[in-house]
């Protein structure tokens, strides 16, 4: 490799050690180890993108830009998509209904009754395998990034079940049971987790603790309960990618 | 969709999103037009996005089509094979010359850069989206992605030179963090 074709690599490298495990830097980066002339362009490269980037850091976006966004987000995740932009007004009155749509929705549920987590495992692992899973709200992609950030998952969700139940995600009723399920991949893996409240379970004083874990077949499922809901975790990765998670 | 989700997402994402959309429109109100219009595709549009971890260069990506949808492509977008490689050298007076200058006028700098280069420069610089995540939102080879950052360079520092000769011939309205410019 030339330190022209280094330089060429190295331009791509961000300053603020992204990619330092990133294989295709790696020979371009040791050769700027080892060659002092090349080493040197890459540290003023280096430092004239880390100026420039504290420079394009200082700018804030206008006050109210924030407000403007989240009343018009939460107005359209369940109404039909428009080519015309809305002014502020319209995506308000879009908030406001689609609140009471919430809200009606909440107080006509139906009520549940006593369930087993054998069950709930048994129905998670069927829905996955016959690919009824996921896919059935905005809330769920959103949450994704959570998910997908969190190191572990045996303390439950990053968010309640108060929350999970309000935020449009796929809802389930099951012996007249309410279950939310939401899909998110890790580590280039998927996952569907089942949500229930653990008052509803036959076994509802289980106290939090060890999660149990079953397979089926290619799909494996962790069971356990934390602060008041159960939940079941099913994937098709194997039992070990499923204990990583917890 | 939840408010916290909602609320996360935007937290997480509008500012930077509104830094890439600037130094695309060369203005506020069309980089906050841009920034709403790219949350409002994702309310109506999002849930056909599985990969949870694809959600930043999906944000990144719509937001450019949107931009590019706003307006016609001018003649300079059309001819990046014709323009000499990018110059490689970069001297320590550069890296003091973006020192001494102000935010506003960097800015400036990079909205005078041409706009095939603009876009992934700016992604480059707000160190959000690596060189294959940069490829993915604006659906360009990796390879050209490396070359328009190499060349993208190139024009920012001759337009930052230029800049702080006085000669610049670009006047934009910005907010900055701790007052107006």
């Amino acid at each position: 490799m030339s330190n022209n074709e280094a330089k060429f690599l190295l331009n791509a490298y961000r300053a603020n050690g992204a990619d330092a495990a990133e294989p295709t830097f790696a020979p371009a980066l040791a050769q700027a180890k080892a060659d002092p002339a090349l080493g040197a362009w890459f540290a003023r490269e280096q430092a004239h993108t880390s100026a420039v980037a504290a420079k394009l850091r200082e700018f804030a976006p206008p006050v109210g830009l924030r407000d403007a966004i989240l009343a018009g987000g939460r107005a359209t995740a369940s109404v039909p998509r428009r080519t015309a932009r809305l002014n502020l007004g319209q995506w308000i009155a879009l908030a406001a209904s689609v609140a009471v749509l919430f809200g009606a929705a909440y107080s006509l549920r139906p009520r549940s009754r006593e369930l087993t987590s054998a069950a709930l495992t048994a129905f998670a692992m069927d829905d996955v395998r016959h690919g009824r899973h996921g896919a059935h709200g905005d809330a769920e992609k959103a949450l994704q990034v959570r998910l997908g950030q969190s190191e572990r998952l045996s303390s439950g969700l990053p968010i309640s079940y108060d929350e999970m139940e309000k935020s449009g995600c796929r809802s389930l009723t099951i012996a007249g049971h309410e279950v939310i399920e939401i899909c998110f991949a890790r580590n280039g893996a998927e996952f569907h987790c089942y949500l229930a409240r653990a008052r509803d379970f036959t076994n509802a004083d289980e106290p939090d603790g060890e999660a149990r874990f079953s397979t089926d077949g290619p799909l494996a499922a962790a069971n356990w309960v934390s602060r008041g809901v159960r939940y079941v975790l099913v994937s098709d990765a194997g039992v070990n990618a499923v204990k990583r998670l917890l | 969709m939840s408010d916290d989700v909602f609320t996360q997402l935007v937290d997480a994402h509008y500012a930077s999103l509104y830094r890439f959309a600037l130094s695309l429109a060369r203005n506020g109100a069309d980089a906050s037009d841009l920034v709403q219009q790219t949350f409002f595709v994702w309310a109506t549009k999002g849930s056909a996005l599985r990969d949870g971890s694809k959600v930043k260069s999906w944000l990144f990506t719509t937001l450019y089509r949107e931009f590019l949808r706003g307006r016609r492509r001018d003649s300079r977008a059309t001819s990046i094979e014709s323009l000499p490689p990018g110059e490689q050298d970069i001297a320590a007076e550069d890296v003091d010359r973006v020192a001494r200058m102000d935010a506003p006028a960097v800015m400036a700098a990079l909205q005078s850069v041409d706009e095939t280069f603009r876009a992934p420069l700016t992604l480059f610089y707000l160190e959000e989206l690596s060189y294959l995540e940069i490829a993915e939102a604006l659906e360009i080879p990796i390879g050209t992605v490396m070359s328009r950052l190499s060349r993208g360079k190139s024009q920012l520092r001759a337009a930052l030179t230029t800049a702080e000769r006085g000669v610049g011939d670009k006047v934009v309205n910005f907010t900055v963090k701790g007052g107006a410019a």
